[in-house]
């Protein structure tokens, strides 16, 4: 059962509407812990925390350009792919694959857009894009089948697919895909009929990061008001209580959550790649498809929050490397902060609900 | 006077906001079967946690053989003599039932077994040690629950609703065997809701109400009319409306059963898997307006029978007519009823977001679903502060009402209930039992599918018995509880 | 293939497959109690940072697994407490924890060692010949002459097995796993049982780690387990939670693995980055060929309330 975002208690009357909505209180308490147990962490290890702190704010929010190049920038990827975690979650599959999805979907768009570079910006930028959500689709679909036909939990194929994909990006940057050059262990850079506009002039920020609100924006009205968004909740807070009703076909709500999920974070790939990169290389997530879990968790799975809770976390990542040059705050925070943020949601969630649960014997 | 064996006084325990225990009382003698009673939510099953140290009380006296005592554990029960054989059973289902018979125990399997083989015996029951406990049918695995009680050698023996779930002549035979365990000096206590059953076996009496003791007498100055009276309190009360006793099956000349056939099973078969028998050749016909019990130890097919019929459930041979309009009240309401962290509409729409005038295309639409709900809410009595109240936070008759409000709206032309009142108090079942009735006047065909007998005979027109998976009608001559209850358990009705 | 080569084959895998072993063996009895510890990685990762520390601080390969086995016990209390204690879902802390314990072993390291370092240089554990054994043609020198971590987990797999399966506590910690209810009313202490159960699969998850920098490197990497943690959980379903048919999985997988450098060193023309990829899709291959024939204990993942 999915842990958070769905599960109020009666002690805590909840609008219809708003069951999938996101407490800002929890986020908020959430982030708190974060920085104090966090900031605790650094002090123990001999670290400035305010230093820590002050250069963060600096490197994510110092400016206007810094904020949108750099940190409206960094949330685009963890946008989309806490987007598929999030819409998996909430259907009951533990997508832990949205990495590797990512990867599979990087590969595609970079793959398209070197091969028909010659095509027109409109037809090139969407097919590029449509390729990435294809191949994080089929990325998706081997451990959904490996689920659905073999009964293998995805928990482990999902992550196993993600080293799959991780050392198919090396090869491909090593070998087929490899630069003209044959020095450098990236691709080429596609061309400009195929990169994504951008979105203010004169900023770094590209249509993607529009993109990947539009899709959030969407993915909350189908969740909060379709037939098809009911029934995915219903399968994934009560798998038995759904198939018995009669009316949720439990297994087609797994196919197309799961493949949805993967095409979303295959998206994340393409976006990146036409939006920002225009090249594939080794190591081009930091780790996104992980990130997302926290980013999702934070936002309990509400689509919508997950656009903040994205740039919350693209601050993060943007304020980390000037954590690191000015206050001497190894790279390596960043996934201890993000770890914290998921372990402070879930024992914020837990707490909640033991204090309003009404025990009958 | 005979020897006092335990004696619990002004017990109290609260669960949250919820009170279960306000100063209970309960003084158990050696060589008695005593029957503790009362409705649901009275706080029988935590009167007996409390005995048996699976609940520590908040305040009151808990005394073994005349000492003050205080439970951290079933542990420290067991080291003063008391053991319980659980509502629910306790087995481990993959485990074999000498694995489960150990468990707890801390002694070498061999001597556990050795130990088993000799209570056996001296009780009277078979025990097959290396079969795996899922594999067992009801009947047994309450037959190892028991042995793995009587292994602490108790004084005092505590058998939380033990008859729930078994055959008539399952139930002869486990009231022997109390009486057998009784009869050695030890105290015996049964929990259970059928009251003629328990004045059938019970030497005392205790009855709780609102958790506290109300009576405690000998059986024999009692009967179920006066028992019914002490559990609910107020008012007169009509026993057999409230299906407690043993039925004479329903006046069906009060209806006249239509002639349609809504419903069609030909020779319908699912294989065996689990627990379960599957269905072996099953064929059927439901007509309007008729209430067509099925009753039947668990596992012989009925499940089957009940999800074709609702269609949650396609067959693997056979042919299957079913008419639009059908309500299903699943047995397990709250995991397969009702889904507990969604409100009160989400779980009407669960049933109802397909029908086409609560969706307009792809999209739900959410206040229709919502003013409907009220309705429901307003209907059958539910208590909750609004329709946005999450499900799993109300009570257990309350849950019930919901699920089967929402059902028996879908139902236009058939409903099909399983084990519809399990669980609850005789108010909550009543009430059920009364919407069944309505619908079959109003033409609706009724399935009614219950381990509880006396339901099934109670209510219905025709009376059907599942057996290892095949069906087969009752003659009206034979519809009593021995009669029934001989074809339950594979014999035929002619001894009824 | 020549005995020489054969020998060296064997001997990598082997060496590769202890790790598996430990970890996998660790989780099983973890798992067996009803929890599955998705942060099995942050032990490995923890243990191989806190066996290089503890060797390089006592200038002793031995102290360095101690401290190993430490540094994994310390991330799966860290676990245990949020998914016994508060219930937390298992999936998703178990993936918060290994995120952690990735995130603060690389902060430590860099903290420690600086961030571009050259490679860290440790004491190692030396290979222990066992007399006679180890005499054995083709495989003897490959089994039996390994540094002792290994003999441990030989060692450990019947231990295990007759734990679980032939004492009165193994039963109890089978029942927790199956149906922690029933075990309750038997008077077990579910919640206590489980977190044992958890904090030992996390020590012998840290000493598998220790072996992966102390046995085989001789150094310690940012993400040197490199997801052995989960390779280590598939290993446990393909063992059908069984600790020998466990050991036998991950000295298999240890094979696959050594057949990567073995098929490299024999000049295959095969992409690098390919042969690294096999483990995982080897894994993956596996779990679609067997996981429908072996059963989980019920109450794997579910969390569990006491009233």
């Amino acid at each position: 059962m999915p842990p958070v975002g769905d599960t109020p208690t009666g002690a805590e009357p909840t609008r219809l509407r708003a069951v999938i909505q996101s407490p800002v209180g929890t986020g908020v308490a959430a982030i708190t812990a974060t920085a104090v147990v966090g900031g605790l962490l650094l002090w123990a290890g001999g670290l400035d925390p305010w230093a820590a702190a002050g250069a963060m704010v600096r490197g994510s929010v110092g400016s206007w350009d810094t904020f949108v190049s750099i940190t409206l920038v960094r949330s685009v990827p963890l946008i989309l792919t806490g987007l598929a975690v999030a819409w998996a979650f909430q259907a009951g599959v533990w997508n832990i694959g949205a990495e590797g999805q990512l990867y599979a979907g990087a590969i595609a768009a970079v793959w398209v857009g070197l091969t028909w570079g010659a095509l027109p910006g409109w037809v090139l930028v969407p097919a590029v894009l449509l390729a990435a959500g294809l191949a994080g689709a089929a990325w998706a679909l081997v451990p959904t089948l490996m689920r659905l036909r073999l009964g293998v939990g995805e928990v482990i194929t999902t992550i196993l697919m993600n080293f799959v994909g991780i050392y198919l990006a090396a090869w491909m940057v090593h070998g087929p895909l490899q630069e003209s050059t044959g020095v450098f262990p990236q691709t080429d850079r596609i061309s400009e009929a195929a990169r994504l506009p951008s979105m203010l002039p004169g900023t770094r920020l590209h249509l993607g990061f529009a993109l990947a609100v539009a899709i959030a924006v969407a993915l909350a009205h189908v969740i909060r008001r379709s037939s098809f968004g009911f029934q995915l909740r219903a399968v994934g807070a009560s798998p038995e209580a759904a198939r018995i009703s009669g009316r949720v076909d439990a297994k087609k709500i797994l196919l197309i959550s799961f493949v949805g999920s993967g095409a979303i974070a295959g998206l994340a790939g393409g976006v990146e790649i036409s939006g920002l990169t225009f090249a594939l290389y080794e190591g081009l997530s930091p780790g996104w498809g992980y990130t997302a879990i926290a980013v999702a968790l934070l936002a309990r799975l509400n689509p919508v929050g997950v656009i903040f809770t994205g740039v919350l976390f693209g601050a993060l990542q943007a304020g980390a490397g000037a954590m690191q040059r000015e206050a001497g705050v190894p790279l390596a925070w960043v996934n201890v902060v993000e770890a914290l943020v998921i372990l402070a949601v879930l024992a914020l969630e837990r707490t909640r609900r033991l204090g309003s649960a009404g025990e009958n014997s | 006077m005979t020897e006092v064996l335990a004696r619990l006084s002004s017990i109290r325990r609260s669960f949250g906001q919820v009170v279960a225990l306000d100063g209970a009382d309960l003084e158990l003698r050696a060589g008695e079967v005593h029957g503790v009673l009362g409705a649901n939510g009275a706080g029988k099953t935590t009167l007996l946690n409390v005995l048996c140290g699976m609940t520590l009380p908040d305040s009151g006296i808990v005394e073994v053989a005349g000492s003050v005592v205080r439970f951290r554990g079933p542990r420290d029960a067991w080291a003063h003599g008391i053991a319980l054989v659980h509502q629910h059973f306790t087995l481990v289902p993959a485990h074999s039932v000498l694995e489960n018979l150990a468990l707890g125990d801390r002694r070498p399997l061999a001597v556990v077994r050795d130990d088993a083989v000799r209570l056996a015996e001296r009780a009277g029951l078979e025990l097959t040690l290396d079969a795996v406990a899922e594999d067992l049918g009801v009947g047994d695995r309450q037959r190892v629950e028991i042995i793995k009680a009587l292994l602490r050698d108790p004084r005092i023996l505590v058998l939380d609703e033990p008859t729930a779930v078994l055959a008539p002549s399952e139930i002869e035979s486990l009231f022997g065997l109390l009486r057998r365990l009784a009869s050695d000096g030890r105290s015996i206590v049964l929990v259970a809701h059928k009251l003629d059953e328990v004045l059938g076996v019970a030497d005392h009496i205790t009855v709780l109400r609102d958790g506290r003791t109300v009576l405690s007498g000998t059986a024999g100055g009692y009967d179920v009319p006066s028992l019914v009276q002490h559990m609910v309190g107020t008012g007169v009360v009509d026993p057999a409306a409230l299906g407690l006793e043993s039925g004479a099956g329903r006046d069906s000349a009060r209806r006249k059963t239509g002639a349609t056939v809504v419903a069609r099973l030909d020779d319908a078969h699912v294989p065996a898997a689990g627990t379960g028998s599957g269905l072996r050749g099953v064929s059927l016909s439901v007509r309007g307006g008729e209430v067509l019990g099925i009753a039947g130890v668990e596992g012989n097919g009925q499940r089957e029978i009940a999800l074709i019929l609702s269609g949650r459930l396609v067959p693997s041979r056979g042919r299957v007519t079913l008419p639009e309009g059908v309500g299903f009240i699943p047995q397990d309401r709250t995991t397969e009823g009702l889904i507990g962290g969604f409100d009160l509409t989400e779980n009407v729409a669960l049933a109802l977001h397909r029908e086409d005038e609560f969706r307009d295309g792809p999209w739900i639409r959410w206040d229709e679903i919502a003013g409907f709900t009220d309705e429901i809410r307003t209907r059958y009595g539910i208590v909750s502060p609004s329709t946005t109240t999450s499900a799993g936070g109300l009570s257990g008759g309350n849950q019930q009402r919901l699920v089967v409000g929402r059902e028996v709206t879908m139902a236009r032309t058939m409903l099909v209930a399983e084990n519809p009142t399990r669980g609850l108090d005789v108010t909550a079942a009543a009430f059920v039992h009364a919407e069944i009735e309505r619908l079959a006047d109003d033409g609706v065909a009724v399935v009614l599918v219950s381990t509880d007998l006396d339901e099934v005979l109670a209510l219905s027109d025709r009376v059907f018995v599942a057996v290892r998976g095949e069906l087969k009608e009752v003659p009206s001559a034979a519809r009593t509880r021995s009669g029934v209850g001989a074809l339950m358990v594979g014999g035929d009705a002619a001894g009824g | 293939m020549s005995q020489a080569e054969f020998v060296l084959f064997l001997e990598s895998a082997v060496r590769l497959g202890v790790p598996l072993a430990l970890a996998a063996m660790g989780e099983t009895m973890t798992e067996r109690s009803g929890v599955i510890n998705i942060g099995l990685e942050g032990s490995i990762i923890a243990g191989a940072l806190g066996g290089a520390l503890g060797a390089l601080a006592f200038d002793s390969a031995g102290s360095g697994v101690l401290a190993g086995a430490m540094a994994g016990g310390v991330v799966a209390l860290v676990f245990a407490v949020f998914v016994i204690g508060l219930r937390t879902d298992q999936i998703i802390t178990g993936t918060a924890i290994t995120l952690g314990g990735i995130g603060m072993t690389g902060a430590i390291y860099q903290a420690r060692f600086g961030v571009t370092g050259t490679a860290l240089t440790l004491p190692t554990l030396p290979a222990v010949d066992l007399p006679v054994l180890s005499e054995i043609p083709w495989i003897g020198s490959a089994l039996f002459g390994q540094a002792w971590t290994a003999y441990m987990a030989y060692l450990l797999a019947p231990l295990l097995w007759y734990f679980l399966f032939r004492t009165p506590r193994g039963l109890e910690l089978r029942s927790v796993g199956e149906e922690p209810d029933a075990a309750k009313a038997a008077g077990v202490r579910v919640r206590r049982v489980r977190f044992l159960a958890t904090l030992f699969g996390g020590v012998l998850a840290g000493i598998a780690g220790a072996h992966l920098a102390l046995a085989h490197a001789g150094t310690f990497t940012e993400g040197m387990s490199a997801g052995r943690g989960f390779i280590a959980i598939a290993v446990v379903v393909l063992g059908r939670w069984n600790p020998v048919l466990v050991l036998f999985a991950a000295l298999f997988f240890g094979a696959a693995s050594a057949l990567q450098f073995f098929l490299q060193a024999l000049g295959l023309d095969l992409p690098y980055q390919l042969f690294l990829a096999l483990p995982y899709l080897l894994t993956l291959a596996a779990l679609a060929g067997w996981v429908g024939r072996s059963r989980a204990p019920a109450a794997l993942a579910l969390p569990w309330d006491s009233e």
